[in-house]
This record gives C-alpha cells, sequence and structure tokens, in this order.
C-alpha cells in the first residue's frame, strides 16, 4: 500500500510539473508550492549529506582507522566553518575569505596534480587500448586540437585553406554534439521510465 | 519558422506514448535483443571476485542529481543501483556507495534500505551496504574518496552519475591497488580523461544502456528501442535539415 502511495504521488507531481510547461497559467498557484517544497527537500537533504560527511569522519576516528589525523583536521575545520557561518552574516568578507582561502588554494593543489595525471593517462593511452582505430584517432584528435588551439596556424580569410582549418577547429565539437545528442536521448528515455512508472528504483519493481 | 519548444514537447510525447506501447508489446511477446558489452561482464565478475578475494567494493553515484547540460544522469545512477544490490552484495560488508550531494546520498540511503526489507532474507541486513558523502563540491568528493580509498584496497570501483574530470584521480589509485574500474557515468570531460586508463567504459549513450544490461526487463527493452527510433528520426531530420539549408529553403 505505501509502495502504490509513494509511487503514485510521484506520478501526480511529474505529471502536473509537466503538465506546467503547457498550462503555465492555470497552474501558476500549484507549481510554485511544488518547487518550494523540493528546494526544501533538496536542503534537509543537504544538511543530511553534511550529516553523512561528519559521520563518517566521526566513524573513522571512533574505529581508529587509517586516515584518522585527517578526519580529526575535518572535523576542527568543519567546527571552525560552522560556528562562523551561524555567528556571521553570509555576506560577511572575513568569513568569506576564510572559507575561499581554503578552498581555493586546495583545489588548485587538486587540478595541478589532475594536470600531471592527464599527461601520464595519455602515455598510457596504447598500452591501455592498443593500436585500434578508436584509440588512434582518440590520440592524434587530442594532439590536433591542441595544436589549432595554440592559434599558432593562420590563413588568409576568404580562401580554401581558411575554410579548413575552420572547419578542423569546428570538428572536435561536432563529434561532442553527436555524443551529447545521444545522451540526451537517453536522460529523456530514464526520466520518461522513472515518471510513468516502467521504473521504480524507490520501489520493488 | 520551426517552435522548437513545440517540437521538443512532440519529440516527449511520442517517446512516451513509444515507451508504454513498446513495454506492453515486450511483455506479451519475445524481447528485444540488445547486443552484450564485455565491460559490464567485466564489472560484475569484478564484484564477485572482490568479494572472494575480501577487497572492498565502491560505487560512486556521481557528484549531483541533476545538471542542466546532463539532466538524466544522477537519476540513471540511481536507477542502476537496485539492480546492483544482490544478496552477494551485502554478505560481506564490504560494498561502499558514495555521494557528492545530500539528495543522492538520501536516495541511496533509501533505496539500500527498501531493497533490504522488501525482498531479501532477514539474515542480511541494509548496515552491510555503507553510504556516504566524502566532499560536497567536485574536487572536495574527489579528495575524500582518494582518502578512503588509500584506507583500505579496494578490488573494484564503478563511476557511475555526472562526474568531474578528477575521477581519473580516483581510477589511478584503484588501478595502483590493482583493482578493477568500470565507468558508467560522467560528463564528456570525465569520459574523455578515463578514455586512455579506463578499459571497461561506456562511452555516450550506452551509459544508459546499463540496467537493462545487468537486468533485462521489458521496460529496458522497450526504452532501447525507443531511443532506437528516436535516433533513427533524429538523423533522418539532421540529414533532411542539412539538406533543406544547402539548397536554400531554411
Amino acid at each position: 500500500m505505501r509502495r502504490i502511495l509513494i509511487s503514485l504521488v510521484a506520478l501526480l507531481v511529474g505529471l502536473l510539473v509537466l503538465a506546467g510547461y503547457f498550462f503555465p497559467f492555470q497552474l501558476s498557484s500549484v507549481l510554485p508550492l511544488i518547487i518550494d517544497a523540493a528546494l526544501l527537500l533538496v536542503g534537509a537533504a543537504g544538511l543530511i549529506g553534511i550529516g553523512y560527511l561528519v559521520r563518517m569522519h566521526v566513524l573513522r576516528l571512533a574505529r581508529k582507522e587509517r586516515g584518522k589525523f585527517f578526519s580529526i583536521i575535518f572535523l576542527i575545520a568543519f567546527l571552525i566553518a560552522l560556528v562562523a557561518g551561524l555567528a556571521l552574516p553570509p555576506g560577511n568578507t572575513f568569513y568569506r575569505n576564510l572559507i575561499l582561502g581554503v578552498q581555493v588554494p586546495v583545489e588548485a593543489g587538486l587540478l595541478s596534480v589532475l594536470a600531471v595525471m592527464l599527461l601520464v593517462a595519455s602515455l598510457k593511452l596504447i598500452r591501455t587500448r592498443g593500436w585500434t582505430p578508436l584509440s588512434i584517432g582518440f590520440l592524434s584528435s587530442a594532439l590536433l586540437s591542441f595544436v589549432f588551439e595554440l592559434g599558432f596556424l593562420q590563413a588568409e580569410p576568404g580562401t580554401l585553406s581558411a575554410e579548413l582549418l575552420s572547419f578542423l577547429e569546428r570538428l572536435p565539437w561536432i563529434g561532442a554534439r553527436g555524443i551529447l545528442l545521444g545522451m540526451a536521448l537517453g536522460g529523456l528515455i530514464v526520466g520518461l521510465r522513472v515518471l510513468l512508472m516502467i521504473d521504480r528504483p524507490y520501489g520493488e519493481e | 519558422m520551426i517552435d522548437w519548444f513545440l517540437a521538443g514537447w512532440v519529440v516527449i510525447g511520442v517517446s512516451a506514448v513509444l515507451l508504454l506501447l513498446l513495454t506492453l508489446f515486450f511483455r506479451l511477446r519475445k524481447g528485444y535483443a540488445a547486443r552484450r558489452l564485455t565491460s559490464v561482464d567485466a564489472f560484475r565478475t569484478s564484484q564477485f571476485v572482490s568479494i572472494e578475494q575480501g577487497r572492498f567494493r565502491q560505487l560512486l553515484l556521481g557528484d549531483q542529481l541533476w545538471t542542466s547540460a546532463y539532466p538524466g544522469l544522477g537519476l540513471q545512477a540511481l536507477t542502476i543501483l537496485p539492480k546492483l544490490l544482490d544478496v552477494e552484495s551485502a554478505v560481506d560488508g564490504g560494498l561502499s556507495l558514495s555521494a557528492g550531494e545530500g539528495s543522492l546520498a538520501v536516495f541511496a540511503r533509501q533505496i539500500i534500505e527498501g531493497r533490504y526489507t522488501d525482498g531479501f532474507s532477514t539474515a542480511l541486513s541494509s548496515s552491510g551496504v555503507r553510504s556516504m558523502m566524502p566532499g560536497v563540491t567536485p574536487l572536495s568528493l574527489t579528495a575524500g574518496m582518494l582518502s578512503e580509498l588509500s584506507a583500505h584496497p579496494h578490488g573494484s570501483l564503478g563511476l557511475l552519475g555526472h562526474l568531474s574530470p578528477s575521477v581519473l584521480l580516483l581510477a589511478e589509485t584503484v588501478q595502483n591497488q590493482k583493482g578493477h574500474v568500470f565507468g558508467a557515468g560522467g560528463s564528456l570531460s570525465a569520459q574523455a580523461v578515463l578514455y586512455p586508463v579506463v578499459q571497461d567504459l561506456l562511452l555516450g549513450e550506452t551509459v544508459y544502456m546499463l540496467p537493462g544490461l545487468i537486468d533485462p526487463g521489458a521496460g529496458h527493452q522497450a526504452g532501447w528501442m525507443t531511443e532506437d527510433i528516436l535516433r533513427f528520426l533524429l538523423i533522418c531530420g539532421l540529414i533532411a535539415g542539412a539538406v533543406l539549408k544547402m539548397i536554400g529553403v531554411l
């Protein structure tokens, strides 16, 4: 019974939001309520998520697992951010600088590690995939894209070589659009399957 | 001029009707044959091998439930989840689910609870599957996951949902521990950075085939066929549009 009720609520709300695109004026009183409720739920889920994060580190400390030193640092930083966030107003410059002063350098450090890893990964490509048409195509198109992005290759505007260069520069975007179209179709079908209750991840099928 | 808003709704309407009709059709008749993907078989094998070797398994459900560029990826990760929570998965308590957003973590927990209270033996409990949120932004998620993956040697890592290119670091970490990495999600950039290092990687729309490949049902088969029909119509439309543009009609 509970499962049917959940499914029905999900279906009705989904259809109502969909109908809102067709009849925005007729449903103008209902849609904001649904969207506000959804925002409230997402906010509550965010708080629960932070609870998961804290619990994970507390458990790691309690169980004396490897990496507990980092958990101590996390919990101290979390407490400082929480107390400062509650005590100071949201737009406070000191609070913003405190958070960004830690977040930006740490994320920049991680990104620099990622850049090195990307270089190593590209060198591993042939070892992982072998000499296949796809791997050769991937490697050569990545290299060519780099060369084109550098901007060293220039051609006289209006000439055939300029047209060819422009086509080669657009080529990666054409491929990306093809993949994105396929993913959009896949996403549409997943959404419809859940909305029409063909797929029910929140209960038994 | 074409009303693209209306065209979009026509596509949604046609897809919904096709999906319903084909689901009904496949329930009554023989299903729609889809090709097997060796990557999916390798992923399932790595899960069982990890259990036998007493190693941990990790499923990353992505860093966001919804994004405007990839709206279905978070939901796709959640629809795969019930297919991966079979009886064996909770036996040793070595399966962990991670997410980078509160709503994803909460939904994942709900799916685990529902799965183990509804269908399986009372001897098993949902506590056999750990769910956690190692970080709240894509990079903090990666940092938290790196710490978790380094603390326990992992035999299998499944990358699902919306991911950022920083997942490359996670894939490298698990591979250095002689673990298996399987990718079935990610943004375009994440798929591009994983391609050189991850052997078992689903690209583009094949990501959305995963639930049906693990557990084929009439609904999934109808989804595949609807997608194929839409893809065919889209290709025809693109070619027709290009021809009309070339001859100056559009």
